[in-house]
């Protein structure tokens, strides 16, 4: 296993000078079975990119909180008609649902935090959907939350979803892209997004839980906005861990 | 078998929460007689023997375990209700684990 995140981190350092198309190009042909996290988002652009590469293997999924906006549901299909393709969607255990709504409600994440709501509706169905493959692509990007996403590696050995005694891959191709060049990508390739975004939303989550943002603000202010944010401190800080 | 527990000390000189919080579930549960060696990671210390173990095996949380099994591969575990129900084969609440793996892992409640 050491061999292997050695390798990994050196094939980070590499890819990460690469472009995400480059980047998907090698983690599509490295792997079988791969699926593509899609949030019905500016991450569409992962779908198109992947889709222009190696169309017969694009596997997508998203996580169907049942929460979403009516139009993040009707993108979504639209998506699935544009590139003809399935997306998985995957959904919450009903128990688990029905045991947090019963006990605390439908709005429980205002008077604690998202955390729970998120641990069963995304976060057992996304674990889910991992056991079934051996490697996965996010749009998850630097830009999106400094204090979280700073270092976002382009590759990375998924240690939290890896099934018992095997490895999972996790693929971060657009961590170096900015919220501008997702969007010059977009438009410049007449790819379809969520119309929320032309309602003033740059962070697509469920409905109760997202909102629109002024200008200047953060992406991260349209989410769980009653919270505050909190500093996470089990990273072990870079700059302490040698290479 | 052979487990290595690793604790995270910070700049500031204090364990990290969740090394804390972990350490007594694992006293609690008497769980800390499975534990073969504890490390420290002190991050103002690059060189203490938790933070060559943790570039070793390119870990960037804390805490963690390393497993260690003769004739295999060692395995990397960041989040302890993982490592309890693979390792240690002792029950665990889903819920726990689920809320572990999202408060290690702020970025997930993005997708």
């Amino acid at each position: 296993m050491a061999d292997n995140l050695v390798s990994t981190v050196d094939l980070d350092q590499k890819l990460s000078a690469q472009t995400p198309q480059e980047i998907l190009a090698y983690a599509l042909n490295e792997f079988d079975n791969i699926a593509i996290s899609f949030s019905g988002a500016e991450d569409v652009v992962l779908v198109d990119m992947a889709y222009k590469i190696a169309p017969e293997k694009v596997q997508v999924f998203s996580l169907d909180t049942g929460r979403l906006h009516a139009e993040t549901y009707r993108y979504l299909e639209k998506v699935r008609n544009h590139y003809n393709i399935d997306i998985d969607l995957v959904y919450p255990e009903s128990d688990a649902v029905n045991k947090l709504v019963r006990e605390k409600g439908l709005f429980s994440f205002y008077q604690d935090d998202h955390k729970e709501c998120c641990s069963i509706r995304k976060i057992g169905p996304l674990r889910r959907k991992l056991l079934t493959v051996d490697a996965w692509i996010t749009g998850q990007r630097r830009d999106q939350s400094p204090g979280t996403r700073a270092a976002i590696p382009v590759i990375q050995d998924d240690k939290a979803f890896a099934r018992p005694g095997d490895s999972l891959t996790k693929f971060n191709p657009l961590a170096n892209l900015s919220s501008q060049e997702v969007w010059d990508y977009i438009r410049s390739n007449d790819v379809p997004y969520n119309e929320l975004h032309d309602q003033g939303f740059i962070s697509i989550g469920c409905e109760p839980c997202t909102r629109p943002t002024g200008p200047g603000q953060h992406e991260r202010e349209g989410r769980w906005w009653w919270e505050e944010a909190t500093l996470k401190e089990c990273g072990l800080h870079d700059v302490n861990i040698k290479k | 078998m052979r487990i290595t527990f690793v604790k995270k000390i910070k700049l500031d000189g204090s364990f990290c929460k969740k090394c804390n919080e972990v350490q007594q579930k694992m006293d609690d549960a008497g769980q800390m007689e499975m534990i073969d060696e504890v490390l420290i990671a002190d991050e103002r210390d690059p060189s203490s023997p938790g933070m060559e173990l943790a570039s070793l095996y390119n870990v960037a949380q804390a805490p963690f375990f390393l497993v260690e099994k003769e004739g295999e591969a060692p395995v990397i575990y960041t989040v302890y209700f993982k490592f309890v129900k693979e390792v240690l084969n002792q029950k665990t609440q889903e819920a726990d684990e689920l809320k572990e793996i999202l408060n290690d892992n702020p970025d997930l409640d993005f997708l």
